[in-house]
């Protein structure tokens, strides 16, 4: 097994200053690292020796044995213990979890973030089908923290197996509810979220608080129990490896995995790879990164995935139709550069607004298409014989309304993705955005 | 890309598309609907089509019956209680009251309608080339409320003369009258009747080796209904007096009758074999165009026989010219003996400098190609031969001209295909910008550019770069760039525009464009454009003249550069020819000038030959 | 590009031929591929540089097709009067 590599920033803020140095013997559950400003304590994940303090990592030698104990956080009160335990958003974003359950929401709604969107990923639904009764406890103290009256989990009607478990576990409760979603994305995107559990479309800069409510992932709802119950801090992580591995393409799926694992162990205990490939991508297809093997996964790495080889289109001209809910410019010229593409022209989607300049994108209106064609048209006008597009379900839908009669081919960002574990490409959409919900919720 | 509902109520009366898939039971709202402004773009790549698309004030807030895709047009099978449409010609009506609103309301006092070219141009610094769809809109601007009022009809005085008007030179025309042209033994004119010496063809044929036969008929209003070659042109007979230059002194010129050029080669082929106006002349003939004989005119018409394939040798036609001009030439001799007292009318022409008022400059594009594509330029005796310098052994480079030199026949036109957009030698003598031009109160003319269009793309620069030079050393604020025809002329046409373009100075393009002639390229100071077209479909109609510069386009012409000038708006055109845009412009120009503009006819008006009512309408 | 006349307008296909003859009035162009000769005015060719025979031109055409079935006899009279314009 490698070291163990704990990044200082592993949410949104500042990095943490580590309190260790090289030498130091450290516990599951050490404290190793404190915000600078914005931020959540950071913990070691395994027993054994700081080797290095880099400027962004801890690095540490783990032990041959790892007990199961931690060392626990001190008591508190239910916020407080959440903060101390570290606790961000799982989902990916990271925004420190305290800070965003500690207000006041005068009987508002507490929106769970079950949708898995990004295809691929298995381990929230695992969750929720074995983990169901933490995962309410989860919710329903985030519920009292934040004086919340209502709490809707939304999870896409498709995932079954989940919907029942939840249902059972919900049946008794006067104030839990699901919303089913359609098997579209971004529906876990969070301003969808909550636009489908409560009808309102936030602008791009307004919080779920604009909307009386807060928007958790499934995960960190886990983390919170585990936090109040177990006074266990943040250091492990639930996450899904998939793609071209030695054993098929079915995703593994791991539970509480230590947080600054690499992702090449985490791949050799998934059956390693299955030689050649195209890249690994940390994170989900469409928002997720290339990585490297020796990265190592941080609170919000939901995914490991390796793809197979990237097509070649020998240097033929290419348009980028960047979306906020797929890669960033950088990220889909990346993507062209492995396909052998060139960039002869870069548009945004109409309702991909950023707050400032540089700023990460942010849609408008999340899988509801303001229409594409003249993207398409400046395409064509600019010699563009491909174009590839991170868009929505809904927005590549219209993509294929005039791309192909217009003789540009379209290949879609998460193509070598949904080739490797066998997805239906994201092209036409066929099924509707409206799904028939439970009776009251239920 | 979707719209906003201010978008949706500027386009209230266009189709109605959605932008993307819209799912059954939806109530449509303007977030459904696709920009209209892309429609045609959509429509030219066959990604759309329109027909039977409600408007877009008829869906909103209707529900969709059906999922539909993206571009669906919304038609009334699959969306449920749209409103009735409001009226049958909704399109037109709709821009028409627009534009009106517009030029009435004060706020924007003198922003205007007008014809932009719409075609988008990118970043790059030549040409770029565009998908050659839309037609130009014939457009003008109405004057500005107030600021530059054009003067009202019966006053004519400039409203401010901060600085003397100035008369650089005049040119006099004497005018005998001519009731009937016979033949005789000599060439003489005797009261009212020309006489046109028998035998004189035989000198014709001698001329060149190259000329096999020649005949001149007579034709009279009473005959107009006769057979023709094609016409290859139609020249005024006129002749300087004395030591009169050209463009100045006195002119002598015969009323009512005019010189009209026809022939073939040996083997019966036309010379200017392309788009031939051959037929009965009354209907191939666009009556009292600048450039055509007027309705009355009698016709001293020549058909010359050139040797056999010299029709497409640039010898062929210049023969055909030069022979026909050895018989005007002798009827100027006559002119010039003549008996001052058979003088009829004495007309002055003055050319009038305007310091202190915005400086124009006119170019005008003219032919050569080579061949039937070129002019002679500057000959001695009004669109005479002698003297002048064919355009094409010029290299087609800018030659300039006082607007009097132009209405005096500076230009010998030998251009000789496209019969409807041609410019005969006669418009030149009666052009309608030059004259219009002239007389506007409110600008300064300083002169008039003839540059030349060559072959090939390298010297088509060559030359508008010339252009660009000559227009800035001349300070001119305001420019008009007209061209005959379409082709690729049209490639230094917008190039010579973009030359002065690029140097701040406002230019107004004038050419036939419609549908037959839209513009092969574009670029982005062509914003300014007027449409020479009158043929009811857009085409090149084969009648000649029909679709040349007319005094309606000058008019709307200096409108619209005044405008420019001004640092006002031109809205822009659609990118589809649409010819209401004209009638809209003329109706915005009739209103600031309070006058009442008369249109000319076309083609309409003729007697309907057996070929245009199969080919055309 | 729409012409309501019609009904294969659009479909625009890309042309090359051969130029085979120049005078100074006009280009004529045998098509490749067996498919014809034209012969056009130079004002509607547009090259960089001097055309000259041997060179190939491209361009996008569509189908002429028949807009009615009568035959207009003054054409007729036309064409038997100066024979088949070119042979």
């Amino acid at each position: 097994m490698r070291n163990i590599q704990i990044l200082l920033r592993q949410h949104v803020g500042a990095p943490c200053e580590a309190i260790v140095k090289a030498g130091d013997a450290v516990k599951k559950g050490t404290l190793i690292a404190t915000p600078t400003g914005l931020g959540a304590n950071i913990f070691s994940s395994v027993y054994g020796v700081v080797e290095e303090v880099l400027e962004d990592r801890i690095v540490i030698k783990p032990d041959a044995e790892q007990p199961e104990e931690f060392v626990e956080i001190k008591e508190g009160d239910k916020l407080e213990m959440v903060k101390e335990a570290g606790i961000v958003g799982m989902g990916g974003a990271g925004f420190p979890t305290s800070v965003k359950i500690g207000t006041d929401l005068n009987g508002g709604y507490v929106l769970v973030n079950a949708a898995e969107c990004e295809p691929g990923l298995r381990h929230n639904m695992a969750q929720l089908e074995e983990q169901t009764d933490i995962t309410i406890r989860g919710l329903k103290y985030c519920m009292e923290i934040c004086n919340a009256g209502k709490g809707i989990i939304a999870i896409k009607k498709k995932n079954e197996k989940a919907v029942e478990a939840v249902r059972a576990a919900i049946k008794d409760e006067d104030n839990i509810f699901i919303h089913l979603m359609p098997d579209i994305y971004p529906m876990g995107e969070e301003r969808a979220v909550v636009r489908e559990c409560l009808d309102v479309l936030l602008e791009t800069t307004q919080l779920p608080s604009a909307a009386n409510a807060v928007v958790i992932n499934c995960e960190t709802l886990l983390r919170i129990a585990e936090a109040i119950e177990l006074r266990k801090p943040s250091f492990s992580k639930h996450l899904t490896v998939i793609g071209k591995l030695n054993d098929g393409r079915a995703p593994h799926v791991y539970f509480d995995m230590p947080v600054g694992m690499a992702v090449e162990d985490l791949i050799e205990m998934s059956s390693g790879i299955e030689e050649p490939y195209g890249e690994i991508i940390m994170g989900g297809p469409f928002t997720g990164k290339s990585t490297t093997l020796e990265s190592p996964i941080t609170k919000t790495t939901g995914g490991i995935i390796v793809t197979v080889e990237f097509p070649d289109l020998h240097g033929a001209p290419v348009g980028l139709l960047v979306c906020a809910c797929g890669g960033s410019e950088d990220r889909m010229r990346e993507i062209c550069e492995k396909m052998n593409g060139k960039v002869v022209s870069v548009a945004a989607c109409k309702q991909a607004v950023a707050a400032k300049p540089g700023a990460p994108l942010k849609c408008e209106n999340p899988g509801n298409c303001p229409g594409q064609a003249q993207k398409v048209l400046q395409f064509k006008k600019d010699g563009a014989e491909y174009t590839i597009i991170g868009n929505c379900s809904d927005c590549s839908n219209t993509v294929m309304g005039s791309a192909p009669q217009m003789k540009l081919k379209v290949f879609h960002q998460t193509d070598h993705v949904m080739r490797t574990i066998g997805h239906p490409l994201y092209r036409r959409l066929t099924i509707s955005k409206q799904v028939e919900q439970l009776p009251n919720g239920k | 890309m979707s719209i906003t509902a201010e978008t949706a109520k500027e386009h209230a009366k266009d189709p109605a598309v959605l932008c993307c898939r819209a799912e059954e039971g939806i109530v449509i709202e303007a977030a459904n609907l696709e920009d209209p402004a892309i429609f045609d773009d959509l429509v030219d790549s066959g990604l759309l089509n329109l027909d039977g698309a409600l408007t877009i004030e008829q869906v909103l807030g209707a529900k969709l019956t059906k999922t539909c895709d993206s571009l669906s047009p919304l038609t009334a099978d699959v969306v449920e209680g749209f409103k009735a449409a409001t009226e049958e010609v909704v399109e037109e009506v709709a821009e028409t009251e627009e534009v009106t609103e517009v030029v009435a309301a004060p706020v924007v006092a003198g922003t205007t309608a007008g014809g932009v070219l719409k075609i988008h141009i990118g970043e790059g610094k030549d040409i770029d080339l565009e998908i050659p769809v839309g037609g130009l809109g014939g457009a003008v601007a109405a004057a500005p409320g107030g600021a530059v009022a054009l003067p009202v009809a019966g006053t004519t005085e400039a409203p401010v003369a901060a600085q003397e008007e100035k008369v650089v030179r005049t040119l006099t025309r004497k005018h005998f009258n001519i009731t009937e042209v016979k033949r005789g033994p000599e060439t003489k004119l005797e009261g009212t009747v020309l006489y046109i010496r028998e035998g004189i063809e035989e000198e014709v044929i001698a001329t060149s080796d190259l000329v096999k036969d020649f005949a001149i008929e007579i034709i009279t209003p009473d005959i107009y209904h006769t057979y023709s070659e094609t016409v290859m042109d139609v020249q005024p007979i006129a002749t300087k007096e004395g030591e009169s230059e050209l463009g100045s002194g006195v002119t002598r010129m015969l009323d009512n009758v005019v010189m009209m050029l026809t022939g073939t080669d040996e083997g019966g082929v036309q010379i200017g074999e392309f788009g031939s106006s051959e037929g009965y002349l009354d209907e191939n003939i666009m009556w009292n165009r600048p450039g055509c004989p007027d309705k009355g005119d009698i016709f001293i018409k020549g058909n010359i026989v050139v040797q056999e394939h010299t029709n497409m040798e640039r010898r062929g036609p210049m023969a055909a010219h030069t022979a026909f001009d050895h018989v005007t030439q002798e009827i100027r001799e006559v002119l010039k003996k003549a008996d001052e007292s058979l003088v009829v009318e004495i007309e002055e022409i003055e050319q009038i400098r305007r310091p202190g008022k915005k400086k124009v400059v006119i170019v005008k594009e003219i032919m050569g190609q080579g061949a039937m594509h070129d002019n002679y330029i500057l000959p001695v005796e009004p669109v005479g031969v002698l003297g002048s310098k064919a355009n094409v052994d010029l290299g087609n480079v800018p030659v300039c001209v006082s607007p009097l030199e132009v209405l005096d026949g500076a230009i010998h036109a030998i251009t000789c295909i496209g019969p409807a957009s041609k410019e005969m030698s006669r418009h030149y003598f009666r052009e309608p910008l030059v004259l219009e031009a002239l007389k506007d109160p409110e600008v300064d003319l300083c002169g008039v550019i003839f540059v030349g269009s060559p072959q090939i793309n390298a010297e088509k620069f060559y030359v508008s770069r010339r252009v660009g030079h000559t227009v800035e050393m001349l300070d001119a604020e305001g420019a008009f760039v007209t061209t005959e025809g379409f082709g690729n002329n049209h490639i230094d046409f917008a190039s010579h525009i973009e030359q002065i373009g690029m140097r701040g100075i406002p230019v107004v393009g004038m050419s036939f464009c419609a549908v037959q002639g839209a513009l092969v390229v574009g670029n982005k100071h062509m914003k300014y454009m007027v449409d020479n077209n009158k043929s009811e479909s857009g085409i090149e109609n084969e009648i000649l003249a029909c679709n040349t510069l007319c005094h309606e386009d000058a008019i709307r012409a200096l409108a619209m550069l005044k405008t420019a000038m001004a640092g006002e708006e031109v809205k822009a055109a659609e990118k589809k020819w649409n010819p209401n845009v004209k009638t809209t412009n003329v109706e915005l120009t009739d209103e600031a000038t309070g006058t009442k503009m008369e249109l000319v006819d076309n083609e309409q008006a003729l007697p309907m030959s057996q070929k245009r009512k199969e080919k055309y309408d | 590009m729409t012409d309501s006349k019609l009904n294969y307008g659009e479909k625009l296909l890309y042309m090359e031929g051969i130029v085979v003859e120049i005078d100074d009035c006009s280009i004529a162009v045998d098509l490749k591929g067996r498919l014809g000769y034209f012969k056009a005015p130079k004002r509607m060719f547009i090259s960089d540089t001097e055309p000259k025979v041997g060179q190939v031109f491209g361009w996008n055409m569509s189908f002429p097709e028949q807009l009615s079935d009568e035959v207009n006899e003054k054409y007729i009279t036309n064409i038997k009067k100066h024979g088949c314009k070119k042979d």
